[in-house]
């Protein structure tokens, strides 16, 4: 485990995504700095990075969005591979007709499960944007948290998907109870299917709570966001016991408990996993909601960093994707973060500024220009 | 080209699992070829299973008298009483020769996304069992899946002080039915149950 296994693009094939007719490129190693006016298409081949290892996109969840607009098919390929060492390499593809839905594949072979085929570890994205790890729904901040535990803890997402089917079952069954009167004493069942399940994702959870929270008070402070940087896993029911596993459990399985009529009346399952929040502030003021649009963009970005960190301490090394990162950081503090970007990943970042202070990049940067729908070197 | 018999054929036989329409056609010309007594013969074993067979009276698997040639066998050991969700789990458990006990079939697992309670399962009928034929061991052999877990929690609950309750060892493959493990697996499960808390 403490290899790492740094993942690597080595190039990409973009056809009628948004604004690009078709582009392919080879990336190199180390920085890249995709260079161009704004409505260039920048944003969208980081986009198609990130279609191409998650299959999702970050800026919409309709895939149908993103194809060009006077084309019915987009396609996005790209040769990744995972460890310099043994040069495991992948060609992997995702395409998505209007009408006929989402094709993957890798090495030429059909993929029908999205979860066969993303890779959670391989990438992490900021777009300035969309700061939805930050001050988007509480589900945004878990689905971060749950794709780094994903990647980092065998045995997370079956545990995950364990918990979401047996409340699926106790909904159901509330649900029938409330309409129908049949009794719902059946429910403490699916209660301790998901107490054991979700014990183990809240116990994951807070571990890589614990492990992110000094990096992310470190990343914080270093792109000038201020001391006191905080991290908090907002447990749901907030007063869950917690000293072991066993106790774990045997507090979900009393809440559950304890809960159903309340349950039963709104035919959903008010408390669990499924409603946990992640804190994210300096000393006691909440950046989620009380944030400057500034403040939660460094947030957002010592978050990633701090995800970053994790994921090669854990022998993963994700490529870097950061949209539009250097134009709102003042000179020192853009320096703090080329500074920090120096370890040996792969990091893509676009900027709009015509004169990108290239005296501040690295020798080694290689820099794209993006525009009037051609990027070359 | 097809006759209204034979597209019936093809219909009938595209509906059996893992038969797709292409299948069912190879298969329904195959038995084109095949001499007359061999297709009748199919024909006839297939009139007789629908007509003789029906559900045990006290265990719910598959029987052509009043009682399935397991509940027949008086050389079989009345304390135990192995649960299952389908008739096809007993086969299996057979297979391992480590089982000499009586079954109870559920007819599936609790589900209620799929609208199913413990009122649709035979759940009464096994609390009856238990209390009139001196069971001491209930060995809960429903598959090791999510519905499966979950009805064994529940009746292991709703038994508790009853009889004394036991469920397989793990190291079964999880989230598959129990006719998928191999004998020496599923042998072991059992040899390994453990009593459920
Ligand atoms: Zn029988």
């Amino acid at each position: 485990m403490t290899d790492g296994h740094p993942w690597r693009v080595h190039d990409l094939e973009i056809t009628d995504v948004r604004c690009w007719n078709h582009l392919s490129i080879e990336i190199p190693n180390g920085l890249v700095v995709l260079c161009g006016p704004n409505g260039a298409g920048k944003t969208s081949i980081i986009e198609a990075l990130v279609i191409a290892t998650l299959g999702v996109s970050p800026r919409t969840s309709q895939l149908g969005e993103l194809i060009r607009a006077s084309a019915s098919v987009m396609r996005v390929t790209g040769t990744f591979s995972e460890s310099r060492a043994h040069d495991m390499t992948q060609h992997r593809e995702i395409g998505y007709a209007s009408g006929v839905g989402r094709r993957l594949s890798i090495d030429g072979a059909p993929v029908r499960q999205l979860a066969q085929w993303r890779r959670p570890s391989s990438v992490l994205v900021f777009m300035p944007e969309e700061l939805r790890a930050v001050k988007g729904p509480p589900a945004a901040r878990r689905r971060g948290l749950d794709r780094l535990l994903e990647a980092m803890v065998p045995g997370f997402s079956e545990h995950l998907s364990g918990y979401q089917e047996a409340t699926t079952q106790r909904n159901a069954l509330l649900r029938r109870a409330r309409s129908t009167g049949i009794d719902p004493a059946s429910a403490f069942a699916w209660e301790t299917r998901m107490a054991t399940h979700g014990a183990v994702v809240v116990q994951s959870r807070r571990d890589a709570i614990t492990e992110l929270r000094p990096r992310f008070a470190f990343w914080l402070e270093a792109l000038g966001g201020g001391s006191g940087g905080v991290l908090e896993l907002e447990s749901s029911p907030s007063n869950l016991c917690a000293v072991d596993n066993d106790a774990l459990v045997a507090s979900f399985v009393e809440q559950f408990a304890r809960l159903r009529p309340r349950d039963l009346a709104a035919g959903l399952t008010t408390t669990g996993p499924h409603r946990d929040d992640i804190w994210i502030g300096i000393g006691d003021r909440d950046l989620r909601r009380l944030g400057s649009q500034g403040e939660q963009r460094t947030a957002a970005l010592a978050l990633l960093l701090a995800h970053r960190d994790l994921l090669r301490a854990a022998g993963s090394g994700p490529i870097l994707l950061l949209d539009d990162v250097l134009s709102e950081l003042d000179p020192g503090r853009r320096q703090a973060l080329l500074a920090a970007l120096t370890g040996d990943e792969q990091v893509i970042l676009s900027s709009a500024d015509p004169d990108v202070s290239f005296a501040d990049l690295p020798a080694e940067t290689t820099i794209f220009q993006v525009r009037d729908g051609v990027c070359h070197v | 080209m097809l006759t209204p018999s034979l597209e019936r054929l093809i219909a009938e036989l595209s509906r059996l699992p893992g038969v797709g329409p292409r299948s069912a056609q190879r298969l329904a010309f195959h038995l084109l070829k095949a001499p007359n007594e061999r297709t009748l013969a199919l024909a006839g074993a297939l009139t007789q299973m629908s007509e003789r067979l029906r559900p045990c009276s006290r265990c719910f698997s598959f029987a052509e008298d009043e009682l399935c040639p397991i509940c027949q066998d008086q050389r079989r050991d009345r304390t135990l009483l192995c649960v299952v969700e389908e008739p096809s789990s007993i086969l299996p458990i057979e297979r391992t020769h480590e089982y000499r006990g009586y079954y109870h079939v559920l007819g599936g697992a609790l589900s209620p996304i799929d609208g199913i309670d413990p009122g649709d399962l035979r759940i009464d009928e096994l609390v009856r069992r238990v209390d009139a034929e001196g069971v001491t061991e209930l060995i809960v052999a429903t598959n090791p899946t999510m519905t499966g877990e979950a009805t064994a929690l529940y009746l292991s609950d709703l038994l508790r002080g009853k009889v004394q309750l036991t469920r397989l060892a793990s190291g079964l493959p999880v989230g598959a039915d129990l006719e998928y493990a191999d004998e020496l697996t599923l042998g072991r499960a059992l040899l390994g149950r453990r009593v459920l808390e």
